[in-house]
């Protein structure tokens, strides 16, 4: 390989600063051993929307000429790695309307390179991650998501440790060497980040993918309309109106048959129909009119639509009725209320094994008050991205639920600057 | 006693007579085609069409909402927002006032608003002048607005109707600029027929949005936000909308004889003497009047020399053009523009004309010439030293020099 | 044409929710939307269609809920939707309404009462759009809502200050330093509190929270039914540009409240009316510290003891001084504390 083209596939706003500082750490660790580079978000992500799968790019190469080949380009069609900085994004990526799931591994070249922080098995992942027509290596580097906001970041070193795993990868472009003084220079950089690097260089192993591993579902795509078949004056028709779900009762909205959402969660909401009171809140307060009404007046989230928001579990007033859950535990889009319907005890049993681990479920949201990502990192082990703390979690039922909630006591003693260097706007 | 038989005498319907501006005919013409949401702004020359407009809703002639906007961006805003749910609007401007609108009016033809519009055409300021210059409506050649330059009340009025036929022809959707120069049109009162509503309303159908109309009974979402994966064909499907306007505006003027008794067989341009012409001068709006007296003086000296008077700039006419001036021993174009920077300093007009050349088997000797900015007369000296500039390079075979500026004081 | 003499210029006549229970269950706003997770201004429209109706044109000015709502070739809308410039909401709004009145008196259409509603948000709005949305509420004779989301940045430019954005948040255009850590110093615009007190012909100018969302709905459908030119102010929380988790949304709309940062009012031809949480402060109930809302928020991260006591003393101002608390800003006192 003369040159390396790797991309961040990662969430939207939550990682966004993360991802610049992965791309860029590349550029500048490969230009350590006299190669040229450059580093961009992909334009069309832009702007970014929290949650919603979007991608940056990192290429270098020998020679200025060969980096030319991939300047004013909006993606590259084919890449060496790339790197997944939120494990549920291997489900598949729908970034906007039209656009179709694509597989995490699309752009992968044969005998190319997935990196993914996790913290679940190759074979587990391999159950969300399409089939490839070819063969590729996985590589996983064990730790929870990374997540954090635009002004504040999470000094949870994934970055360092992703750059660390990368000179394992791609020795030819990025030297272990190379990447610890980028680090060294960086603003954000320090010695300890540097032995998470190295630590991560050591440790990291692969495994290759045979083409007869993965999801075999055939990921949906849409095949976009020629300019004389569509509607004139920038026009298209409106959504129809919802219907009844049954016997005149209930009512689901239409939703956009092209847009579906569902890829933008890392969390979804697991509700007891049976602890239900019927309040409306959780149908009301969606801000994606996620819940259909179902006959009985309950009321059923759709698992197309639902891009894991969390807010109806903070609004609802029965404590463990709605509960975010990991979206890994979960293979389908399937209707709870459905599978409720077709066997309420065997749903029980679900629903418990479901939000069993609520408590100590990845939060893997943000920002929640000052000084939290500081005490996450404290309180667990750094290489694993910290502890996952259920404080803070609001709702102004938090209390009546048993949920820690309420102003925190400020600890922070810095004054917090934002992170400024994100690429593509 | 003898029985008294009544008979009514047949009505004769014809066209009466008033002393009327380019303003004042353009707003006989809309209350003709009964325009239903109109907006104002104050700026010269053109809004005295506006003032026009609003004496015939006080008196009862014109029934149609007028509002007086807070500035050109919101008032140009307001009528396209009108027009998407069906309603016919009219709006106009000048100088630096279109320019303030230019938000509005960039949109106005990607979402297929058949918006009909006066500029009076006037310099942009600064350096603040009130005199015509046609930069302000030149600044949107190339964003679909359809756009034509008249040199008359009759033309002004005659121009409005058509105009309103063809912006709301369902095969074109665009909007429409008229550009009036200021004060020769805007401000002078001539003798203008103006017909009788029967025959509009014989002309001039209703408009009828379609599917595009915004009304709860058709439910659309109109622009939303787009990306690289759809906007040219959007282009695409705007440029098709502009060259069959290429179609319809023939078959407008043509109908407009039909029931008008009067009116051009050539909707794109009109030629003054050009049957021998060796020299052909061309320019758009009322500089024709200075250039048509100058040609009849010069005829008698023996010079052959004729006008072709742009009206329709967009689409622009190329094919027709190059027929008409396929004979022709050289060219002079008079542009009351500039185009600072251009290809050889030439005005806009001249730039054109002379693409369109480009591909002819006869490709004369092309001049233009930048004269009478800002209001300044364009003298019949001015007509006389562009022919003769013009007959030196049509005997040489070439033009030694490609852009003059008239009247300079140097 | 002659004018119809028997065309009334009416409005709809939407009764308010009494309670959650009843709340229509149509939805006109649907799933399908490009919106950050837990975006409170996307709940807005939902609430705002659902209480309008589906007689109803929805005109939406350039920001998030024009460019993460709509993905050409899909839309979220049931009811008709149109894209308006930037500064264009009020134009939009007097536009559409009139319009809608001119066939309807002349007899070229069918007359029925349609809602008009054009939003903006609070750069579309407070700062650009000021003139236009101004202009639309001296217009009486026309019948249109205009609706203001206000996530307190230039959001769907990846957030940057608007006249609207708080003292000192972090935003690209005002990003803490180390030599500087407040650049920006300006206070928010009164929108709410500056239309009513300007605008005599506007018969209805109120603030909402999506976080009360039947009071909300209900405001919206005073203020499709009182006729004329209506302006609603709402107040969003942002979790993309606000830094926040987005389960927090709803929380955080309360707080602004319970501080008092937000005051819940209506102006019903020129009579204030207090709602909720608000009424309890004006009514003597201690409003909540101001750092319980800011702290919760990676956009004051930087903010220290001094900050938060300036923006403190603001707010007490707005409570303790103002003649029409939480309104407007007019006093008695003429000496300045803050």
């Amino acid at each position: 390989m003369a040159h390396l083209v790797c991309e961040v596939v990662y969430r939207g706003i939550f990682q966004k600063n993360l991802a610049a500082r992965i791309t860029r750490g590349i550029v500048l660790s490969a230009r350590k051993s006299g190669r040229w580079g450059i580093a961009f978000g992909r334009y069309g992500d832009s702007p970014q929307r929290n949650g919603v799968p979007a991608k940056d790019f990192a290429i270098v190469a020998d020679s200025k000429e060969e980096l030319e080949q991939h300047m004013a380009r909006y993606e590259p069609k084919e890449l060496h790695v790339t790197i997944c900085v939120d494990d549920t994004l291997c489900k598949g990526v729908e970034s906007w309307a039209w656009y179709g799931l694509q597989p995490i591994n699309r752009l992968i070249l044969p005998d190319g390179h997935l990196l993914v922080t996790t913290t679940q098995s190759a074979d587990d992942l391999l159950t969300d991650i399409h089939k490839k027509d070819a063969p590729y290596h996985i590589w996983l580097l064990q730790g929870k998501a990374s997540f954090a906001g635009l002004w504040v970041y999470k000094e949870d070193h994934t970055e360092v440790r992703l750059l660390g795993a990368l000179a394992k990868i791609a020795p030819q472009f990025l030297t272990i060497e190379g990447v610890a003084e980028a680090i060294r220079e960086a603003e954000w950089g320090s010695d300890l980040k540097v032995e998470s690097a190295r630590k991560a260089y050591e440790r990291i192993q692969s495994r290759l993918v045979k083409i007869t591993e993965g999801n075999p579902e055939t990921p949906y795509s849409f095949e976009l309309p020629r300019w004389w078949e569509m509607r004139e004056g920038v026009t298209i028709p409106a959504l129809p109106i919802g219907k009844p779900i049954e016997g005149g009762k209930g009512y689901r909205p239409e939703r956009s048959p092209v847009f579906k959402k569902f890829s933008t969660r890392t969390m979804r909401p697991v509700i007891d129909f049976d602890t239900c009171v019927k309040c409306t809140l959780c149908w009301l307060q969606c801000p994606d009119s996620c819940f259909d009404v179902t006959p009985e007046g309950l009321y059923d989230a759709n698992m197309e639509s639902c891009c894991g928001c969390g807010i109806c579990e903070a609004v609802c007033p029965v404590h463990n009725c709605i509960t975010m859950v990991n979206e890994s535990a979960f293979e389908d889009n399937a209707s709870q209320w459905e599978m409720w319907r077709r066997d309420k005890d065997a749903y029980k049993v679900w629903l418990a094994e479901k939000i069993r681990d609520k408590v100590t479920t990845a939060r893997s949201h943000g920002f929640r008050y000052r000084g939290q990502y500081e005490e996450e990192l404290n309180l667990g082990e750094l290489e694993l991205g910290g502890a996952a703390l259920a404080s803070g979690i609001p709702g102004e039922n938090a209390k009546q639920k048993g949920l820690i909630s309420g102003v925190h006591e400020d600890k922070s003693t810095s004054i917090v600057t934002g992170v400024a260097e994100a690429p593509g706007g | 006693m003898a029985v008294e038989t009544k008979t009514r005498a047949p009505e004769v319907l014809e066209e009466k007579e008033m002393l009327i501006s380019g303003s004042e005919a353009i707003a006989e013409a809309l209350t003709l085609a009964d325009i239903d949401v109109v907006t104002a702004y104050p700026i010269r020359p053109y809004d005295t069409v506006m003032q026009a407009i609003a004496k015939k809703i006080a008196n009862g002639k014109l029934v149609a909402e007028y509002i007086v906007a807070e500035g050109e961006h919101s008032q140009f805003e307001i009528v396209k927002h009108a027009s998407t749910v069906g309603a016919r609007v009219f709006c106009g401007s000048s100088g630096v006032g279109w320019m303030y609108a230019m938000e509005a009016i960039t949109v106005t033809p990607a979402l297929r608003v058949p918006m009909v519009a006066m500029v009076g055409n006037r310099a942009l300021d600064d350096p603040g002048a009130f005199g015509v210059e046609h930069n302000d409506a030149l600044s949107v050649r190339d964003l679909g607005w359809l756009l034509c330059w008249i040199d008359s009340s009759q033309e002004a009025m005659d121009t409005t109707l058509i105009a309103y036929r063809v912006a709301e022809d369902r095969r074109i959707f665009l909007p429409i600029a008229i550009s009036c120069d200021g004060a020769f049109l805007t401000h002078s009162q001539a003798i203008t027929r103006v017909p009788p509503k029967e025959w509009v309303d014989k002309f001039l159908p209703p408009y009828n949005r379609g599917d595009l109309l915004l009304h709860p009974d058709n439910p659309i979402t109109v622009a939303p936000q787009v990306n690289e994966d759809w906007v040219i064909e959007i282009r695409r499907q705007n440029n098709a909308a502009t060259e069959r306007a290429y179609t319809v505006i023939p078959e407008a003027y043509a109908e407009f004889q039909k029931i008008f008794g009067r009116g051009t067989e050539n909707p794109w341009f009109e030629e003054y003497m050009t049957e021998d012409a060796e020299i052909i001068l061309m320019g758009m709006g009322t500089l024709s009047l200075p250039v048509k007296v100058a040609i009849r003086k010069m005829r008698e000296d023996g010079k052959k020399v004729g006008l072709i008077r742009l009206r329709w700039f967009r689409p622009f006419p190329y094919t027709q053009l190059a027929k008409a001036l396929r004979k022709a021993k050289a060219i002079g174009v008079i542009d009351r523009d500039y185009s600072f920077g251009s290809p050889f300093g030439s005005g806009v007009v001249a730039t054109e004309v002379r693409a369109a050349l480009y591909n002819a088997d006869h490709r004369p000797p092309l001049i233009g010439f930048i004269c009478g900015l800002g209001g300044r007369e364009v003298t019949l000296e001015d007509v006389y030293k562009v022919t003769e500039i013009c007959y030196t390079a049509a005997e040489a075979g070439r033009a030694e020099k490609a852009t003059y500026w008239l009247g300079v004081r140097e | 044409m002659a004018e119809a003499t028997t065309f009334v210029n009416a409005t709809q006549m939407l009764e308010p929710f009494k309670g959650v229970k009843k709340v229509t269950i149509e939805e006109y706003f649907s799933s399908g939307h490009r919106t950050c997770q837990g975006c409170e201004s996307a709940l807005v429209m939902k609430l705002m269609v659902k209480a309008a109706g589906p007689r109803t044109i929805v005109l939406g000015s350039t920001g998030c809920m024009y460019v993460a709502n709509t993905t050409y070739y899909s839309t979220p809308w049931v009811v008709p939707w149109m894209h308006t410039q930037l500064g264009s909401s009020g134009s939009a709004a007097l536009g559409t309404a009139a319009g809608l009145k001119a066939l309807m008196k002349k007899g070229k259409m069918k007359a029925e009462p349609i809602n008009v509603i054009a939003f903006c948000g609070d750069g579309g709005g407070a700062d650009m759009g000021l003139g236009a949305i101004s202009a639309t509420l001296t217009h009486k004779e026309y019948n249109s809502l205009i609706l203001l989301y206000d996530n307190e940045s230039y959001a769907n430019t990846d957030i940057q200050l608007s006249g609207m954005t708080p003292y000192g948040a972090h935003t690209t255009f005002s990003p803490p330093g180390s030599v500087k850590r407040i650049i920006h110093t300006r206070w928010k615009k009164n929108m709410a509190g500056m239309l009513a007190a300007g605008h005599s012909e506007c018969r209805y100018v109120a603030t909402v929270c999506a976080s009360y969302a039947v009071e909300m709905m209900n405001k919206v459908r005073k203020a499709l039914s009182i006729g004329g030119p209506t302006f609603i102010h709402s107040l969003d929380p942002c979790p993309k540009g606000w830094d926040y988790d987005p389960m927090l949304s709803h929380e955080l709309g309360e707080l602004a409240i319970e501080t008092g940062i937000f005051p819940l009012y209506e102006v019903e031809d020129g009579v204030v009316k207090y709602y909720g949480k608000t009424k309890a402060i004006v009514d003597g109930r201690p409003r909540k510290p101001v750092r319980e809302y800011l702290l919760k928020q990676g956009r004051f991260a930087h903010f220290i003891e001094e900050d938060l006591a300036y923006f403190q003393a603001k707010v007490d101002v707005m409570w303790e001084k103002w003649e029409i608390p939480g309104v407007v800003s007019f006093r008695k006192d003429s000496k300045q504390t803050t």
